[in-house]
């Protein structure tokens, strides 16, 4: 998995070693970052995010998807 | 110490004066602590620590004058800034506007008025000139393709097509003019102005009026070999009495406060007034070089002292720009990224 | 207690946008408009929403009118209806001795309507149709003559009367503005204006009172009114040599900036418009300076945009969320360019009508139209924003709630919110019944 490669600092400070490329994530976009990391699915995260922060599941799912057609976006992530 | 934060801490290509001020500031005999003021987490400032004890970003001068001025004063708070010494087209408005209010704040700048900043329009020149002696290759504000033909008949080509503050193209052909006519009207406005090239020796003259009619110093150089981008890379002092006088002229006649320089051309006994920065220019560390510390000089008057006013310079002494190289952690931009500061 | 939600996010870092955002950022909230929570506005009355505030209009007309006063002892503001023509805005001038400006027949019945008496109106523009003319004559309207058919119309008048008319002129001059606005009016510098005045004094039938220009609008040029001033004084003492009349008053039309950013402009509008008190400078030292112990002819002030922007604000509702195919984040809101037709010249301030966190990206905001022009914004620093956050955007004031159109939906409710406090609506939604008013359908297709 490519998210695998990346540094990433708890200040939310992303580098990927391979292309040289930094982004930076704030705090929820750094724990989905790590979630996605440990295997979780968006489904698992959403809950997670709903938990914690002030955001009903269905909200956080939409979220996390858009987070992860960042991700794509950014060649950063591949549909498995 | 002194706190003294600078901008322009940009030295690429076409580099900002911020490093040359440090440089000077930190060789003058006031003890200072320099505090980098940057745009983007990339100026090369940033990354010499040994000339930029600590970094802030800045949020852009159009964002806004409240998160400007509240930018400065979180430095003050976090910093004890005490001086702050713009070097940067674009943020100089804001500063000027804001110079009572950070003066009553504890921060101390020494900049011109704004009616003295206002004269570097291109169409305030000839005023300018007329009063301080000097010429100004002929000039036309046109605003529209008509006008436009009308001023290129009366001009030989090559002619400059200029912005009002900003931008300037040699045309040689009326079709290179025009073109030139839209791009810069689109970009900065109306009217746009057609001057005729004058030939002649491209000779520079910056200072630190004293908002009385007298300065802290002059130096006059002539650039002597500049890059594809028309900035100085080698240049060499002059003393040029003629321009000398039109500099102290100018001092005199507009009461000018703070840095400043002009750009003229030099043909025979004719000068050329081509164009006023309310600022110091990138190759401010020259004057340094050659025993006059403007920067110090400036700081001094910001700090209410009496700053020397001594500018006995030779001419002869060479100036050459240089690139250098420098090897860093990765750590630095990830603060400047994620905390703003460094 | 759980902690506050922000959208995760993840920002490719570009050389060339690293600057500082979080003070701006921290500028872009408005949960309140004098006093009124936004929240609780677009709940009572929906969105979009126009909102003007009665204090800053009162505030700012108060405010331009003793500064005026305290340059030049006689100033008159005539309140230019085309700029804001909503009944309750212009009342408000009014009851702050505000004339009335006009410019087109409707203009003029709106004023009337209002209770303005003729003789308080200025009835400007290139375009008076004959008998609106005639009536605005009977009334004792100011009328600025704009063209030589409409002297010939006036002379016709004037017989058809049997008395004589008096009028004011309108002037273009050269005060180094750009874009002259030279289609208006008679032409001073080329002698244009001088043969027109001749010709009027031959007729018999007219007599010039007052001298008219109108420069253009933003003008953020001060000293261009010093040049005007100067230059219609200068014609009027000319005139009065020549033809023995008594010029009353200059007018030296609006065009005052107000606060807003001017697409183009580089500085922020609080460094980049210089202070209504540099334009009342400039023109009272003019006039005072150049009087030659003539008596204080009446300055009158045409200004629109300077008063009313800054009271207006449109609060309008995120309804969807998008990523252009060049990664750019992108909104859709309820309002464009159809209510915001000041868009194409201005950026608006944009803030946020409740707090939302995260990191800011340059987001484009898009109207609810179906054509590629309906652009709001092309980039404004925005935290990631969900669906129903509402946004307020500032200033509207001027001309957009008389230029706005009706293209394929509704023009939304304009509330005023009044110096006690509280929310009245000063003109309803439309709704569908008064779109399909005036349609009428032939038998044949019923
Ligand atoms: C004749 C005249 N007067 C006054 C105005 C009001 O201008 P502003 O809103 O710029 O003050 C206009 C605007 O076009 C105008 O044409």
């Amino acid at each position: 998995m490519k998210l695998n490669r990346l540094a990433i600092s708890e200040e939310g400070f992303i580098f990927d070693p391979e292309t040289g490329n930094s982004y930076t994530v704030n705090e929820t976009g750094l724990k989905v970052l790590k979630a996605l990391r440990a295997g979780q699915s968006p489904s698992e995260i959403a809950e997670a995010l709903s938990e914690e922060f002030e955001i009903s599941v269905p909200e956080a799912l939409r979220d996390v998807e858009e987070f992860l057609e960042s991700l794509k976006r950014f060649r950063l992530w591949e549909e498995s | 110490m002194i706190k003294v934060a600078v901008s322009g801490i940009n030295a690429v290509d076409n580099p900002g004066p911020g490093l040359g001020i440090i440089k000077g500031l930190r060789q003058g005999k006031i003890p200072v602590a320099p505090i980098g003021l940057a745009y983007d987490a990339m100026e090369p400032g940033i990354y010499l620590d040994h000339l930029v004890e600590r970094a802030y970003l800045m949020p852009y001068p159009s964002e806004g004058e409240a998160p400007f001025l509240n930018r400065l004063l979180y430095i003050k708070e976090k910093e004890g800034l005490e001086v702050v010494i713009p070097a940067l087209d674009a943020e100089l408005p804001l500063f000027i506007d804001l110079e009572s209010r950070l003066s009553a704040y504890g921060i101390k700048s020494f900049l011109p008025t704004k009616e003295q900043f206002r004269l570097r329009a291109k169409d305030r020149l000839q005023e300018v000139a007329r009063r301080i002696g000097i010429k100004i290759p002929q000039t036309l504000a046109v605003t529209s393709i008509k006008e436009l033909e009308e001023a290129l008949s009366e001009l030989s080509f090559p002619v400059m097509i200029k912005g009002l503050f900003y931008k300037a193209l040699k045309a040689y052909t009326p079709a290179e003019a025009q073109q030139y006519f839209y791009s810069i009207a689109a970009e900065w406005g109306y009217p746009v102005l057609v001057q005729e090239v004058v030939e002649g020796e491209e000779v520079n003259v910056v200072g630190v009026g004293d908002g009385e009619g007298g300065h802290f110093g002059l130096l006059a150089i002539k650039k002597l070999w500049i890059t594809s981008l028309g900035k100085i890379w080698t240049g060499v002092t002059i003393t040029h009495s003629g321009l000398l006088k039109a500099a102290e002229d100018f001092v005199r006649a507009y009461a000018w406060r703070g840095a400043f320089e002009l750009e003229v051309i030099a043909q025979d006994e004719d000068l050329y007034l081509v164009e006023i920065n309310p600022r110091f220019p990138a190759w401010i560390y020259f004057a340094v070089g050659v025993g006059i510390n403007l920067p110090e000089r400036l700081l001094a008057a910001a700090l209410g002292q009496e700053p020397e006013r001594s500018w006995d310079y030779p001419a002869g002494k060479l100036y050459i720009r240089f690139t250098d190289d420098l090897v860093t952690e990765l750590e630095v931009f990830q603060h400047m990224v994620t905390r703003g500061e460094r | 207690m759980k902690k506050p939600y922000q959208k995760p996010t993840i920002v490719k870092l570009q050389i060339g946008t690293l600057r500082e955002q979080k003070s701006a950022l921290a500028q872009r909230v408005r949960f309140e408009i004098d006093g009124v929570p936004v929240k609780d506005l677009l709940q009572k009355f929906g969105s979009p929403l126009f909102v003007f505030s009665e204090k800053r209009l009162r505030e700012q007309f108060r405010y331009a009118k003793r500064l005026f006063e305290t340059h030049y002892p006689r100033v008159e503001f005539s309140w230019s209806y085309k700029t804001n023509y909503l009944d309750a805005i212009c009342r408000i001038f009014h009851q702050e001795g505000a004339t009335a400006e006009v410019v087109s027949e409707f203009e003029y019945e709106k004023a009337r309507r209002l209770g303005v008496p003729g003789e308080k109106i200025i009835f400007n523009g290139p375009y008076k149709p004959r008998t609106i003319l005639k009536k605005a004559v009977e009334e004792g309207a100011r009328i600025h003559v704009d063209s030589m058919d409409e002297i010939l119309d006036l002379e016709e008048i004037a017989k058809e009367l049997e008395r004589k008319i008096s009028i004011g002129i309108r002037l273009n001059l050269d005060t180094g503005i750009y874009p002259r606005w030279d289609r208006f009016g008679f032409n001073l510098e080329s002698g244009e204006a001088l043969q027109v005045v001749q010709r009027i004094a031959a007729g018999g039938q007219l007599e010039i009172v007052g001298l008219h220009c109108h420069q253009g609008t933003f003008i953020l040029e001060p000293a261009a009114y010093g040049r005007a001033a100067e230059k219609l004084l200068g014609f009027a003492q000319k005139l009065e040599e020549a033809f023995g009349w008594t010029i009353e008053y200059l007018d030296l039309g609006g065009g005052f900036p107000s606060r807003n950013r001017l697409k183009g402009l580089y500085l922020p509008p609080e460094v980049a418009v210089p202070p209504l008190s540099e334009y009342a400078e400039s023109i009272a030292k003019a006039l005072l300076s150049n009087l030659n112990s003539r008596d204080y002819p009446l300055l009158i002030l045409e200004s629109g945009r300077a008063l009313v922007d800054e009271a207006g604000f449109l609060i309008t509702t995120v309804q969807a969320v998008k990523r252009l195919p060049d990664g750019r984040r992108a909104y859709v809101l309820d309002a464009g360019v159809n209510l915001l037709f000041t868009a194409f010249w201005y950026h608006f301030r944009v803030d946020l009508g409740e707090e939302v966190l995260g990191p800011p990206e340059p987001s484009v905001l898009y109207g609810p139209l179906c054509m590629n022009i309906d652009v709001v914004e092309e980039a404004v620093n925005l935290p990631p924003l969900s669906r129903g956050v509402p946004l307020v955007l500032s200033p509207v004031g001027a001309y957009n709630v008389t230029q706005w159109m009706q293209f394929i939906t509704y023009r939304p409710r304009v509330i005023l919110i009044t110096e006690k406090g509280e929310a009245e609506v000063i003109r309803e939604a439309e709704t569908l019944e008064d779109l399909v008013r005036l349609e009428r359908v032939p038998a044949h297709l019923r």
